[in-house]
C-alpha cells in the first residue's frame, strides 16, 4: 500500500470543548491509485487531506507513506486558493519546492520549465501569479506540486474556485497528467461528478464526526472524458451515491435543529 | 502582558534613577513625576492648561471635520470636482504643516486663530483623503444594488454611497484628531505661551523636569484616549463593520 | 482615455489658473502684498536665494540631518517590525508602548533627547528619527502579519523553514508594507525635521523659515516655504516610482 491512514483521530479544542473533526479514520490508498475524498461541509475532508500532508497532527493514530525513492518529499498539495507567492515569478514558484530542497539551481529550473511545459504553460515562466487568470494559476499549483515530485499528490478542491467551462478542462488537463506520470493522487472535492470523472474510487465521508461512510469503486474505465456522464453505469453510481450522501446531509440537518 | 512592559519600564525607571544610576536630574524618578502631576492638578496650573490645550484641539477638530467630510465625499463623486481639487492636496498634503504657522502668524497675528487653524489644516487633509478613499474604495456592485433597487439620487447617497463610506470617515476622522492633537501642542512648543506643549517648553528651559514630564506624560494619555475612545465609538456606531482597524 | 487625458490637463491647469490669478489679484491691489506677495516676486526672492548661497546653506543641514534620522530609524524600524511581527509576544508588549508614545508630537521629545544624547546635531537627528522611526517599525510589522496564512501554510508545506520561510516568504511578503513604512518614514522625516529646526537650530529650511518671519522677509519665507513643499512632492512622487520598479509583482496593490 502506498498510503495507510490507520484509526486516525483529530480533536481540536476549542472554548473549553473539544471537537471531533476526525473519528478514528482508515483508509488504504494503492500505488498509482487516484481516491477521491467527497463528504458534506464539516466531514473533514480536508482535515484528513492535512493531516496526509503533514501540516496538522493527528490526535491518535497513525499515517504511513511509502517511500519508493530516498530524498523524495511524501506528499506536494495543491491548494485551493492556489496559495503561490505573490512576489516570485511563475517559474520561482514552481522550482520553490526543490529550492528548499537544496536542488542547484540549474536543475531545479530545468525541472521547473519540464513541468511548465506539461501543463501547458511554457510561455508564461516569467510572469507573475497577479498577471494569470484563474486557471492558470491553478495549472501553476500543480506544477509546483509536481515539480517537487512527490510519493502521493494531494488535491483539495483545487478547481472549486474556477468557472465550469475552465474547470472541466482542468480535469481533462489533470487526466492526461495523471496517466503521463502515474502518480498517487488523493483528491478532495464536493462533486460528486468530478469525483466519478477522476476516481479510480470515491471515499464519501461523514459529517460531526467525521467517519468514512461508504467507499465506492469506479469501475467506468479508463480514459475517461465528459462523455461517460452519458452512460447507464455513471448515472447508476451517481444515484447510489448521491442518495447515500443526501441521507448524511438530512441526518446532520435534523441534529443542528435539535443542537 | 500589554501592561506588564510599560509598567515594567516604569519600575526599571524608578529604580535606576533612585539609585542615581541614571541622572535623577534629568530623569526624576516616575514617583516623582506622578506627584508632580497631582500637585500641577490639586494647586498649579496644570487643569487650566489641559482645558486650553483641549479647547484648541476642539476647535481645530471641529473647522477641519466640517468642510473636510463633505469635500472628501464631493470629490469622491463627482470626477471634475477631484480633478481640480486633487492636486492641491496632492501639493499640500506632504507639506509639513507646522511649516504653514508663519503665515498664519503673519496674516492673522501671533495668537489663538493661527494656533487653531494650524491644527485644522493638520486635520483637514487627513478627513479629506480619507473620506475620498471611502468613496472610491466602494463596492461599485453596492451602487448596482442601490440602483437596482431603487434608490436615485439623494436616497442613494443616503443609503447607499454615505453608509459605505462611514468606515473610513470614522478612521480619517480619527487620524485627523490625531494629527491635529500633534499640530496644537507642536505650535504651543514653539509660539505659544500656554497649553501643555507649552508647559514642556518652559520646564524643559528652567529644567523643572518632573513638570515637564508630567505634562509630556499627560499629552501622552490625552493622544491615547482621544484615538481610543474615538475608536471605541466607531466600534459601536457602525457594528455591522467587522474590522474597525486598529489605533 | 480622453476622459483620463483631461484630468491630467486639468491636475496641471488647475494650480497654474491659480497662480495667474493671485498674480493677477496681487497686480491690481486686491490682496495685501505684505501677506501675499505676488509668485513672481517670490520666484525672484527664491532666485536671490540661489545666487547668494543661502538656499543651500540651508537646504544642506535638512538634507544631511534627514538622511541621518532616515537611516537611523529605517534600520532600526523594519529589524524591530519584523521582530514584533514574527514574535507575537514581543508585539503585544511593544504595542502599548508604542499605543502612548506614538501620538505625541515628535519636537515634545526634543528636550527628553537632549539629556540622553549630546545636544546639538545629535539630538536633533535622534528626534527627526523617532517618529519615522515607529511608523516604520509599525507598517513592517502589519506587513508580517497580513501575509495570507495559506501562503504561508503552502511555503511551509514545500519545505521552507526558519531562516528560508524568513528569506523567502516572511520579509517579501511583507516588502509592500515595508515600502510604505518607509516612504511614509522619509515624509515625516521631513516634516520632523523641519519642526525640530524651527525649535533647535540655527541652519536649515525650517530654521530659514522661522528666521525669515521673524525679520518679516515673507517674500523669502515664501521661497522657503516652496522649496519645502518641493523636496515634500520630490520625496513622495520619486518614491511611489521607485517602488514600482523594485516590487513588479505589487504594483497592483499599490494603484488600487
Amino acid at each position: 500500500m502506498k498510503v495507510e491512514v490507520d484509526d486516525v483521530t483529530v480533536a481540536f479544542e476549542g472554548h473549553g470543548r473539544s471537537v471531533v473533526a476526525l473519528d478514528r479514520i482508515s483508509l488504504r490508498v494503492a500505488a498509482g491509485e487516484f481516491v477521491c475524498l467527497v463528504g458534506p461541509s464539516g466531514s473533514g475532508k480536508s482535515t484528513l487531506l492535512r493531516v496526509v500532508a503533514g501540516l496538522l497532527r493527528q490526535t491518535s493514530g497513525a499515517v504511513r507513506i511509502e517511500a519508493s525513492r530516498p530524498g523524495a518529499p511524501l506528499t506536494a498539495m495543491v491548494f485551493q486558493e492556489h496559495a503561490l507567492l505573490p512576489w516570485r515569478t511563475v517559474l520561482a514558484n514552481v522550482a520553490f519546492g526543490p529550492e528548499n530542497r537544496g536542488v542547484p539551481r540549474a536543475a531545479r529550473e530545468a525541472r521547473a520549465r519540464e513541468m511548465l511545459a506539461l501543463v501547458g504553460l511554457a510561455r508564461f515562466a516569467h510572469h507573475y501569479p497577479h498577471q494569470l487568470s484563474g486557471g492558470m494559476k491553478q495549472r501553476v499549483g500543480i506544477a509546483r506540486a509536481l515539480a517537487n515530485d512527490p510519493e502521493v499528490l494531494l488535491m483539495d478542491e483545487p478547481f472549486a474556485a474556477l468557472d465550469a467551462q475552465t474547470r472541466t478542462i482542468m480535469q481533462e488537463e489533470l487526466l492526461r497528467i495523471w496517466a503521463t506520470l502515474g502518480t498517487t493522487v488523493i483528491y478532495v472535492t464536493h462533486s460528486l461528478e468530478e469525483a466519478l470523472l477522476l476516481g479510480d474510487r470515491v471515499v464519501l465521508m461523514t459529517a460531526r464526526p467525521g467517519r468514512v461512510s461508504q467507499v465506492f469503486p469506479v469501475e467506468l474505465g479508463r480514459p475517461r472524458g465528459l462523455e461517460i456522464r452519458g452512460s447507464p453505469a455513471y448515472g447508476v453510481l451517481l444515484e447510489k451515491i448521491w442518495s447515500q450522501l443526501r441521507e448524511e446531509v438530512v441526518r446532520a440537518m435534523d441534529e443542528d435543529r435539535g443542537a | 502582558m500589554g501592561v506588564a512592559v510599560p509598567v515594567g519600564l516604569l519600575a526599571l525607571w524608578e529604580v535606576l534613577a533612585r539609585l542615581a544610576v541614571v541622572s535623577p536630574r534629568y530623569f526624576p524618578p516616575p514617583s516623582r513625576v506622578a506627584t508632580a502631576l497631582v500637585d500641577g492638578f490639586s494647586e498649579g496650573d496644570l487643569a487650566g492648561e489641559t482645558l486650553v490645550t483641549l479647547t484648541r484641539l476642539g476647535l481645530a477638530f471641529a473647522l477641519a471635520a466640517a468642510p473636510a467630510v463633505p469635500l472628501g465625499l464631493l470629490m469622491g463623486m463627482l470626477r471634475p470636482v477631484r480633478a481640480v481639487v486633487e492636486p492641491y492636496i496632492a501639493v499640500l498634503f506632504p507639506v509639513p504643516k507646522i511649516a504653514l504657522l508663519p503665515f498664519l502668524l503673519i496674516v492673522l497675528g501671533v495668537g489663538e486663530p493661527a494656533f487653531v487653524l494650524t491644527g485644522a489644516i493638520s486635520a483637514f487633509f487627513q478627513i479629506a483623503i480619507s473620506t475620498l478613499a471611502g468613496v472610491q474604495t466602494m463596492d461599485p456592485r453596492l451602487l448596482e444594488v442601490g440602483r437596482n433597487y431603487g434608490a436615485q439620487g439623494a436616497r442613494l447617497f443616503t443609503r447607499v454611497i454615505l453608509p459605505a463610506a462611514l468606515p473610513a470617515i470614522f478612521t480619517g476622522l480619527r487620524l485627523g484628531l490625531g494629527l491635529a492633537l500633534v499640530a496644537i501642542v507642536a505650535v504651543e512648543f514653539i509660539a505659544a505661551r500656554s497649553g501643555l506643549g507649552h508647559l514642556v517648553y518652559r520646564h524643559w528651559q528652567t529644567l523643572s523636569t518632573p513638570q515637564m514630564y508630567s505634562a509630556f506624560a499627560l499629552v501622552g494619555a490625552l493622544g491615547l484616549l482621544l484615538t481610543r475612545g474615538l475608536g471605541a465609538l466607531q466600534a459601536r456606531t457602525l457594528v455591522w463593520q467587522q474590522d474597525p482597524g486598529r489605533l | 482615455m480622453s476622459r483620463g487625458r483631461a484630468r491630467h490637463w486639468l491636475a496641471v491647469a488647475s494650480p497654474v489658473a491659480l497662480l495667474i490669478a493671485w498674480e493677477a489679484a496681487a497686480a491690481a491691489g486686491l490682496l495685501r502684498e505684505a501677506f501675499f506677495p505676488r509668485p513672481s516676486i517670490v520666484l525672484r526672492h527664491l532666485r536671490a536665494l540661489v545666487a547668494d548661497g543661502t538656499l543651500l546653506a540651508n537646504l544642506l543641514p535638512t538634507l544631511a540631518r534627514m538622511a541621518w534620522a532616515f537611516a537611523l530609524a529605517a534600520g532600526l524600524g523594519v529589524a524591530v517590525g519584523l521582530a514584533m511581527g514574527v514574535w507575537r509576544r514581543l508585539r503585544e508588549s511593544l504595542d502599548s508602548v508604542f499605543a502612548v508614545v506614538f501620538p505625541i508630537p515628535s519636537v515634545l521629545f526634543l528636550p527628553l533627547v537632549s539629556f540622553v544624547v549630546p545636544r546639538g546635531e545629535t539630538a536633533l537627528v535622534v528626534t527627526t528619527a523617532l517618529t519615522s522611526f515607529f511608523l516604520i517599525a509599525l507598517t513592517t510589522a502589519d506587513g508580517v502579519r497580513q501575509i495570507d496564512p495559506l501562503v504561508i501554510e503552502a511555503a511551509r508545506h514545500y519545505g521552507a523553514r526558519g531562516r528560508r520561510l524568513f528569506t523567502a516568504v516572511l520579509l517579501p511578503g511583507a516588502l509592500p508594507f515595508i515600502f510604505t513604512g518607509l516612504r511614509l518614514g522619509l515624509g515625516y522625516a521631513l516634516i520632523v525635521a523641519v519642526a525640530v529646526e524651527i525649535v533647535g537650530a540655527t541652519r536649515g529650511l525650517g530654521a530659514l523659515l522661522w528666521l525669515s518671519w521673524q525679520v518679516l522677509k515673507v517674500e523669502d519665507m515664501y521661497a522657503t516655504f516652496a522649496v519645502i513643499a518641493a523636496l515634500g512632492g520630490v520625496l513622495s512622487y520619486g518614491l511611489a516610482a521607485l517602488r514600482a520598479r523594485l516590487l513588479p509583482w505589487a504594483q497592483d496593490v499599490a494603484e488600487r
